[in-house]
């Protein structure tokens, strides 16, 4: 009788799990993980996870961006992000030219990059009434031509210090990702538990309602546009100290990933769902993904298409669990 | 004094008649489809630093240069309509694509405009070519491995931009190297679209399914994010073959320095803008000129090291620029 119960309850509650959207990024990473290692009989299980961490952390900054964006309802999107990226890095690292101890001036060119952009983005999208898509695409290359502007493509070196810093682990867990954990926790907190992540919602379910209802529903959209600039800007600062040094392209596949990142996990690209693990579990999914094909030795279409594919999959098994709810 | 004047202005008489016609009032453009890495920009401040100069001797009387904002061959074709309907003499151009200008082109040509393609060439019989024997740079990388390391091993490959021309082209010489030199094997292939983060992320990601690697074939752009890699995995330092970066050349010296660690470093030189813009002007001036010519690439050996980086400004790219006597020579050379 009891042990029937204890079933019939980790029955419902693998259910209950199951209904979760962001399980299914989480499951995806695990299953490249292992993937890549049995290929590898276990060996590099410590090496890869780290990697994962590294470089899933700058995929996840900018991914809790675009999801607050994205959240905000349909046809809200920031196609600036790889600018941004680009700009702040620029701007940050000539502004430090490698002299040692100029590692949080460097920060604070970069977030007052991020927030510049941010407020440019807002202006055009509220004050010439653009829809976003077209303002933040167009704004870009703006962005992207003072990057070019500023230094001319030159790749200046982080501070030492920095560099350190930006490669260095804390308790096993490189520091990036003690970054991109922080703010996550940071998000959701706001999301879940803050007025201002209700609001957030309210305006990607029902902009008019959450209008009538009385909240602020532009100052909602300004803040969520500012704040995605300063993620992507943060992100950029980090990663040129990461690789050592901005370069122009550096953003260049930021684009795609801060996307496809939000649609893996779990968010509703209708808006007005968020879902702050699910991003983690995607930005370490398109990391292993990669590395799981390039390990297995696969040439580049059918990696391409193969990644394609499982995005779908993952896409269509989070959203249909959704719509049982 | 007068007989010297006469004999000046004799030398003047025969210079000039060498050159068949004048292209002081002849005008030319840059067709560019890219500027966003430091290779593209070290190219268009070549050209823009011999434009100005030749604008200024008055052997042209303009050379202006146009950069695309997309990277798209339609964008392109629209940018060389409007050159043609502005009336420039010749275009050079470092093409999006190497077939789906040829339209765009062939327009070109019957409306008379000399086209002149370099680094990105275009297929299309009326242009000249100005090439890299790309295929060429994959196996010298690989005879380059040989000679340091005779026992052979394990290499990883490191590609551009999957789709792209010039990536086929570097992997399919690197492959012909390793069929030619069988000692070595390719255990592993990664993109890195010739960004040294984009490098450093990719190979992060297959080393620790990788054995032992003794060395890295690479095609520019990506080494320096390469020994990233292997440094923050904790592996032996395996031969890079680097790509004339000032970054790379900057962590080669060092690493010589600590180490002794010795490896080569290739590319073309961004100065190939250079040349192009002095066959254009070679053409215009009514010189024979085949349509296929070959560009040497530019490689940095141990003894050439602390020279190039002499001479590299930080953050940007080993180059050399051409003038018109480079020109003529690879032309002759060519013929």
């Amino acid at each position: 009788m009891s042990a029937q119960s204890a079933s019939r309850k980790s029955g419902s509650s693998l259910a209950a799990l199951s209904s979760r959207p962001w399980i299914w990024s989480w499951t995806a990473a695990a299953l490249a993980f292992s993937a890549t290692l049995w290929l590898t009989s276990g060996r590099g299980a410590g090496e890869l996870a780290y990697a994962a961490l590294s470089f899933g952390a700058f995929a996840a900054i900018v991914g809790l961006g675009q999801m607050l964006v994205i959240t905000l309802g349909p046809g809200n999107i920031d196609l600036s992000v790889p600018a941004t990226m680009t700009l702040a890095a620029t701007l940050a690292l000539r502004a430090m030219g490698t002299e040692p101890g100029t590692a949080f001036y460097g920060l604070a060119i970069a977030l007052a990059t991020g927030l510049g952009v941010g407020m440019a983005n807002y202006a055009l999208i509220f004050l010439l009434r653009l829809p976003p898509i077209i303002a933040t695409l167009a704004a870009s290359l703006i962005y992207q031509s003072i990057a070019i502007w500023s230094n001319r493509g030159l790749r200046i070196k982080p501070p030492e210090g920095l560099a350190d810093f930006s490669t260095g682990r804390f308790l096993h867990i490189p520091n990036v990702a003690w970054i991109a954990l922080g703010l996550a926790i940071l998000l959701w907190i706001l999301l879940e538990r803050m007025t201002w992540g209700r609001w957030l919602l309210a305006t990607g379910q029902n902009l008019r309602a959450a209008r009538l209802a009385g909240v602020p529903v532009e100052a909602v959209r300004a803040a969520t546009y500012i704040t995605v600039a300063l993620f992507a800007s943060l992100a950029g600062f980090l990663l040129a100290s990461f690789s050592g040094g901005a370069a122009l392209n550096m953003g260049a596949e930021y684009l795609l990933m801060s996307i496809a990142v939000v649609v893996i996990g779990g968010c509703s690209v209708a808006g007005g769902d968020s879902n702050v693990p699910g991003v983690w579990g995607a930005a370490l999914f398109m990391f292993l993904v990669v590395s799981m094909l390039n390990s297995y030795g696969t040439g580049a279409g059918v990696r391409l298409v193969l990644t394609g594919s499982i995005i779908i999959a993952i896409v269509i098994a989070a959203s249909t669990r959704r719509s049982k709810q | 004094m007068t007989k010297f004047l006469l004999g000046v202005a004799a030398i003047a008489l025969v210079a000039g008649a060498a050159q068949a016609e004048d292209t002081s009032g002849k005008r030319i453009a840059l067709s560019n489809n890219y500027a966003g890495n430091s290779w593209r920009q070290a190219m268009l401040q070549s050209w823009e630093e011999v434009a100005t100069k030749a604008v200024a001797d008055g052997v042209v009387a303009a050379a202006d240069a146009y950069t695309t904002s997309e990277n798209q061959a339609t964008e392109q074709a629209a940018q060389i309509q409007n050159m043609i309907l502005q009336g420039y003499d010749a275009i050079v151009m470092n093409s999006a694509s190497p077939t789906a200008l040829n339209g765009a082109v062939k327009e070109a040509c019957d409306a008379g405009i000399t086209v002149v393609s370099f680094d990105g060439v275009v297929t299309e019989p009326c242009a000249w070519r100005i090439a890299v024997d790309f295929q060429q740079m994959g196996r010298e990388q690989v005879d380059y491995l040989a000679t340091r390391i005779p026992d052979g091993g394990n290499l990883l490959e490191i590609r551009g931009l999957a789709g792209v021309f010039v990536d086929d082209e570097i992997s399919a010489g690197i492959h012909d190297g390793v069929a030619k030199h069988d000692q070595f094997k390719i255990v592993g292939s990664v993109h890195g679209d010739w960004a040294q983060d984009v490098a450093q992320k990719a190979v992060a990601g297959i080393l620790p399914s990788l054995p032992e690697i003794v060395g890295v074939v690479t095609q520019g752009g990506d080494g320096y994010g390469a020994a990233q890699a292997f440094k923050a995995a904790g592996r032996d330092m395996p031969l890079i073959v680097l790509g004339n970066r000032q970054d790379e050349m900057q962590w080669w010296s060092d690493a010589h320095a600590e180490s002794g660690y010795e490896t080569m470093s290739l590319s073309i030189a961004p100065g190939v803008a250079s040349l192009a813009f002095w066959v254009a002007q070679q053409i215009l001036s009514g010189e024979e000129v085949p349509k296929d010519l070959t560009v040497p690439f530019l490689t940095v050996t141990q003894d050439t090291l602390a020279e190039a980086l002499a001479t590299t400004p930080a953050g940007s790219v080993a180059n050399v620029s051409y003038g018109m006597e480079d020109a003529k020579e690879v032309i002759a050379s060519s013929k």
